[in-house]
């Protein structure tokens, strides 16, 4: 499956910006299932600086820097992504206690690496309350991933979807007591969920296919970035799950990166020195080239 | 422990009680260390009117060198002074140098495990610290990790340092974020030595200033090679700031600029200083604030230390900054609980000196001993640099304990435990008595080529009892001085030139920072502003205080320029107001003392008062003086209350007084370099607009100006005594207007304003490649061209149409000078903000 995605972020002001410092992260990392086949970026004014370099979670990052002063910037992020089949899981794989075990033993530097996903972060919390929340997911030896199914499922049928309900900065407490929000703040919840049960969660920034309604030509532009989480699962390695949409992505999650939360893969962040508060407008297209 | 007797009025010092604690002066048997022997013996010549004598000077002197640390309370900013017991600490010579090995060690070990968390994470791999050191520790920051792993992170290192019951040194604490103190000591240092009586010195106390010197020869190591002469800059949070006395001290004392987040930029991959005359690139940063606000783009915040980009510029090595971003990990208590395997492992040597013995509740060994132990304990955070939210388990009831040991389950990696410390004993003087304090003292080490050197000497802090302490500086009921003793007799070393070096002569100060330059600017601007509401005010006071101020045909242009001015509400710049008279009368003490008046006359000296704090550095120290006192006498008045408009009167009257001696400060103490021109570029700028808004209130459409009004005029540009020597008491409209706007050889006339703003214009500095003028010459060129142009008939014409409409014009170009200035040389900079990308859901 190949898909070809636009990603569009464009911040205009009243008045001139004299200087703004930006970052991104819009280039699809390559993984066991996704090839980046080729990703560039257009950047309008032309940057007086740009750089790029692999974060701290092996993520590819730009740095763009505007010293001339503009009214508006605007981002364009193309990419060519090949995405194969998800492998099949073993469900009947290891009990969730073994896996939590070996990570906080952290012998291997697959479960050292994975402990890091396992504490608080500045988006996800972690309380005995969130924690309670999975247990009816997690009877004693039952395999993690059908635990992991069935929190999710859980989750969807408890939280309900809404663009109003939340910003871009709700703590997941809030989340949590409304049981609303939108996919950013349903990976941020589970991922609290899961951390606070003693298992690691990291956050994955992306993009979703998505199909018109029946009978409508597909809109171009129409499509937006998307979030979910990704839980380790020992010998499994790290088995991504979609909580707002309840399921495990396959063949239509094509992935940018990954951090502990939103905050270290915003995919445009900045600052910026003078002007007024810059209006922001984003436009996705995510086309199929290849079925 | 030490008590007071005062035999025959002389200071003495004995042992009392022995018990529990360690006492510094004494030993066991009630004989003085040898430490102290000397020092002791010469106090009994001291009497106690002399040593309280000296005590009262010391303070004197640290209040006058503005030692004082910015203490927030609920909201309001309160400046507490820096106290100083001018009894010593004294340690001997080879004590010492085994504190001294003990410290130099403890940094390079401190030094390898931030290098190695924020590099290779060997020690975590092999177990010997858990990861939860790095991963559930807010104080670790990604963005730091492989910064660059030349040289040493920890270029200054400061230690807390206590003594137990059974004499021995112990650490409590590590300083590596961004230590402060150094310069406190220094201060302590010096004052102690003003102060001292004469039979109390002692030659062979070591000196501070060689270890300033191996500061300043670290910073210049951490260049590189191949810069001669590095340029270094002490980077501070700003006056807002606890330590900022200190960041002011050491950069003066070092000979570092000091700036703020907003005098620096990143330009492609440098940072640069923006300064009056352009860009100066940087080599060397010493950072003196949070390290996590550093690079608002990479880290989030908007601090006033902050530069957006910085930590791209670090990474790709062409600006240093220290301590090196990441130094501050080491401050989590939890590291304390490994440093002894720490030390085997990176050192392959065991500890010299000892921490506090800690204990971290992640481990479970370590936990069982803690529940067993809870009563000696101390139990804290283990993530954040201690000194806070200390809970003393020897205080807790049974219910307490049970509740606490309940907390560290619920998240045992949070919590170390460490031992209590019964602070060792040290004589005080306070008050005229002699009484028993309990020490902690701060030490210092700075890197040098391979090792580190520590400062001979520190901050004694001391408290009343010798429970924990908060172990920020400016904790503690007061400080002292600590003395090393020698076994030589110690030459005289400072970092200030030998007296007979000869200088090459300067007419300039190295570098004028753009920040500066706009803060001087607004103080020029605000001191004129001020002068002139005060005699507007008491020429509109003085004309309501007759006893038939209706009649006062001149009081409606005069109210007219007060509301014009913004100093009292519009609705009273009515010409028919006299029914409103005594209302007015009445409102006008409260119209004056409001601060939230934006172009008022108290937020003219709260301005005031503001920018000469931070600038302070830039004005003669009688300058700020005279402004600190002047705001805080006319500040408290108003806020006080006035009731009638005599007391306004009584007040604005000292006002005028106070304001000209600032004036005066300014003109006879400020060199004629760019500081003072950007200044006197603000009151020249100031004062032409004010003195045209106040012609213009005065003006009326249809006829000549009326003689009163003439004569208020003259009173309120303060010309009275010249127009009389003039013209006696002939009041005519063309020589009173020729005195305030086109007079040149009149220092308040317009005319006189833009010619000096024409000399301060060709004095900024400006890209001489361009063959046109530049934009800020030809508005000034404008306005000079403007009034030179009024002629003689112009100023008889009656109604004076055609100069009202000069003076329109006059304006606008005055006003856009200004603003091309601030544009082009003063505000580059401003806050940055933060912008992120929202998520919106897919549907």
């Amino acid at each position: 499956m190949k898909y070809r995605i636009v990603h569009e972020t464009r911040y205009s002001s009243a008045e001139p910006i004299s200087v703004g410092h930006n970052e991104a992260w819009l280039t699809p990392r390559t993984t066991g299932t996704q090839r980046c086949l080729d990703h560039h970026l257009e950047i309008e004014p032309t940057p007086s600086m740009f750089s790029s370099r692999v974060d701290y979670f092996g993520n590819l990052m730009s740095q763009f820097v505007f010293n001339q002063g503009y009214h508006t910037m605007s981002v364009k992020s193309v990419s060519e992504v090949e995405l194969s089949p998800a492998p099949d899981l073993d469900e009947t794989g290891p009990a969730w206690e073994e896996v939590r075990e070996s990570v906080l033993a952290h012998q291997t530097s697959e479960d050292l690496e994975a402990y890091e996903y396992c504490f608080e972060s500045p988006r996800c919390r972690l309380t005995p309350e969130f924690g309670e929340y999975c247990r009816e997911s997690f009877p004693p030896g039952r395999p993690i991933v059908e635990g992991l199914r069935d929190l999710m499922e859980r989750f969807f049928e408890d939280f309900e979807n809404d663009p109003n309900a939340t910003n871009v900065s709700t703590p997941v407490d809030q989340v949590f007591r409304q049981r609303r929000g939108v996919c950013q703040d349903f990976a941020h919840m589970m991922i609290s969920m899961v951390r606070s049960w003693g298992l690691a969660a990291r956050y994955v920034s992306g993009y979703l296919r998505t199909y018109p309604p029946p009978g409508k030509p597909r809109l171009v532009g129409a499509d937006a970035s998307h979030a979910w989480l990704s839980v380790y699962c020992g010998p499994l390695g790290w088995v991504d799950l979609d909580p707002t949409n309840n399921l495990l992505p396959n063949l239509e999650h094509v992935t940018i990166g990954w951090g502990r939360d939103y905050g270290d893969v915003a995919p445009v962040k900045g600052v910026y020195i003078g002007g007024s508060s810059p209006r922001l407008s984003v436009s996705v297209d995510m086309a199929v080239v290849e079925e | 422990m030490s008590t007071l007797t005062q035999t025959d009025g002389f200071v003495s010092v004995t042992r009392s009680a022995p018990g529990h604690v360690y006492d510094e002066a004494y030993d066991r048997e009630g004989k003085p260390r040898a430490a102290w022997g000397k020092f002791l013996e010469s106090l009994k010549q001291v009497s106690n009117s002399e040593l309280t004598h000296r005590s009262e000077q010391a303070e004197l002197q640290l209040l006058e060198n503005g030692v004082t640390f910015n203490v927030f309370q609920e909201g309001e900013q309160l400046q507490r002074p820096w106290r100083l017991d001018l009894l010593p600490v004294i340690v001997g010579a080879d004590e010492w140098s085994s504190v001294t090995d003990g410290l130099r060690q403890r940094a390079r070990l401190l030094d390898l495990v931030v290098r190695d968390c924020y590099h290779e994470r060997r020690m975590i791999r092999e177990g010997v610290l858990p990861p939860e050191v790095l991963f559930a520790n807010p104080g670790f920051i990604r963005a730091f990790v492989g910064l660059n792993s030349q040289g040493p992170a920890i270029t200054s290192y400061a230690a807390e340092l206590a003594r137990g019951a059974n004499g021995e040194w112990r650490v409590m604490a590590d300083r590596a974020e961004a230590p402060a103190g150094a310069a406190f000591a220094l201060e302590n240092r010096i004052v102690a030595s003003r102060t001292l009586p004469g039979v109390l010195h002692d030659k062979h106390v070591e000196r501070l200033a060689p270890f300033f010197l191996e500061v300043q020869n670290s910073l210049k190591r951490l260049a590189g090679r191949q810069t001669e002469n590095p340029r270094i800059v002490l980077l501070s949070p700003g006056a807002a700031y606890p330590y900022y006395f200190e960041d002011v001290y050491l950069a003066r004392y070092l000979g570092y600029t000091l700036v703020e987040g907003a005098d620096l930029a990143v330009r492609d991959d440098r940072v640069f200083l923006k300064t009056l005359a352009g860009l100066l690139p940087i080599d060397v940063i010493v950072s003196r604030g949070v390290e996590r606000w550093l690079d608002p783009l990479e880290l989030g915040g908007s601090e006033p230390h902050g530069v957006p980009g910085l930590l791209r510029v670090i990474r790709e090595g062409k600006v240093k900054v220290a301590n090196r971003p990441g130094s501050g990990l080491i401050e989590s208590p939890i590291f304390m609980a490994f440093l002894p395997q720490l030390c085997r492992q990176l050192l392959g040597e065991e500890m010299l000196l000892s921490s506090i013995p800690t204990w971290w509740c992640g481990d479970g060994e370590h936990f069982d001993y803690v529940k067993e132990h809870l009563k000696e304990l101390v139990i804290k955070p283990a993530f954040q640099a201690s000194g806070n939210d200390e809970i003393i388990g020897m205080r807790l009831g049974a219910a307490g304990k049970q509740e606490l040991l309940e907390r560290i389950a619920s998240a045992p990696h949070q919590y170390v435990a460490q031992e209590l410390i019964a602070r060792s004993a040290v004589p005080v003087y306070h008050d005229g008595r002699v009484k028993t304090g309990h020490m902690a003292v701060r030490t210092f080490a700075v890197a040098t080529e391979n090792d580190y050197s520590v400062m001979p000497g520190g901050l004694v802090r001391v408290a009343a009892t010798a429970d924990p302490m908060v172990l920020s500086i400016s904790a503690g009921e007061g400080s002292k001085d600590l003395w090393v003793l020698a076994k030589e007799e110690v030459q005289p070393v400072s970092l200030l030139a030998a007296e007979g070096t000869p200088v090459p002569l300067r007419r300039t100060s190295a570098v004028f920072p753009s920040r500066v330059a706009d803060d001087l600017f607004w103080f020029g601007q605000s001191l004129d502003r001020a002068d002139f509401l005060c005699r507007l005010l008491r020429a509109v006071i003085d004309r309501l205080s007759t006893e038939s101020a209706n009649e006062v045909t001149e009081l409606p242009s005069l109210i007219r320029a007060l509301a014009d001015q913004g100093q009292i509400e519009p609705a009273f710049a009515i010409d028919a107001f006299s029914p409103q008279m005594p209302n007015f009368t009445d409102e006008l003490p409260r119209m004056i003392s409001n601060p939230d008046e934006t172009r008022g006359l108290v937020a003219a000296i709260s301005e005031l008062h503001r920018l000469a704090s931070l600038e302070r550095l830039w004005m003669s120290p009688d300058t700020f003086r005279q402004v600190r006192a002047t705001a805080a006498v006319f500040l408290s008045s108003a806020e006080n209350g006035w009731t009638s408009i005599v007391d306004v009167s009584e007040a604005v009257n000292h006002l005028i007084l106070e304001l000209a001696a600032i004036s005066g400060l300014v003109h006879d103490g400020m060199v004629r370099g760019p500081a003072w021109r950007v200044l006197d570029f603000g009151r020249r700028v100031e004062r032409a607009r004010d003195t045209i808004s106040l012609l213009k209130s005065t003006f009326s459409e249809q006829q000549n100006i009326a003689r009163p009004v003439l004569k208020a005029l003259l009173e309120v540009i303060d010309c009275r005594m010249t127009y009389r020597s003039r013209y006696l008491d002939n009041l005519q409209q063309n020589a009173v207007l020729d005195l305030c706007i086109t007079d040149e050889t009149c220092p308040r006339s317009i005319a006189f304003q833009i010619a000096m703003l024409v000399e301060h214009v060709d004095a900024l500095p400006s890209e001489t490649a361009s063959l046109l003028r530049s934009e800020e010459k030809r508005a000034v060129m404008a306005a000079s061209h403007l009034v030179r142009m009024i002629s003689a008939e112009q100023l008889e014409e009656r109604p004076a149409e055609e100069v009202a409409n000069t003076l329109v014009n006059l304006d606008v170009h005055l006003k856009s000078l200004s603003e091309i200035v601030t544009r082009k040389y003063l505000l580059h900079s401003g806050v940055p903000r933060q912008i992120t990308s929202e998520l919106e859901l897919t549907q």
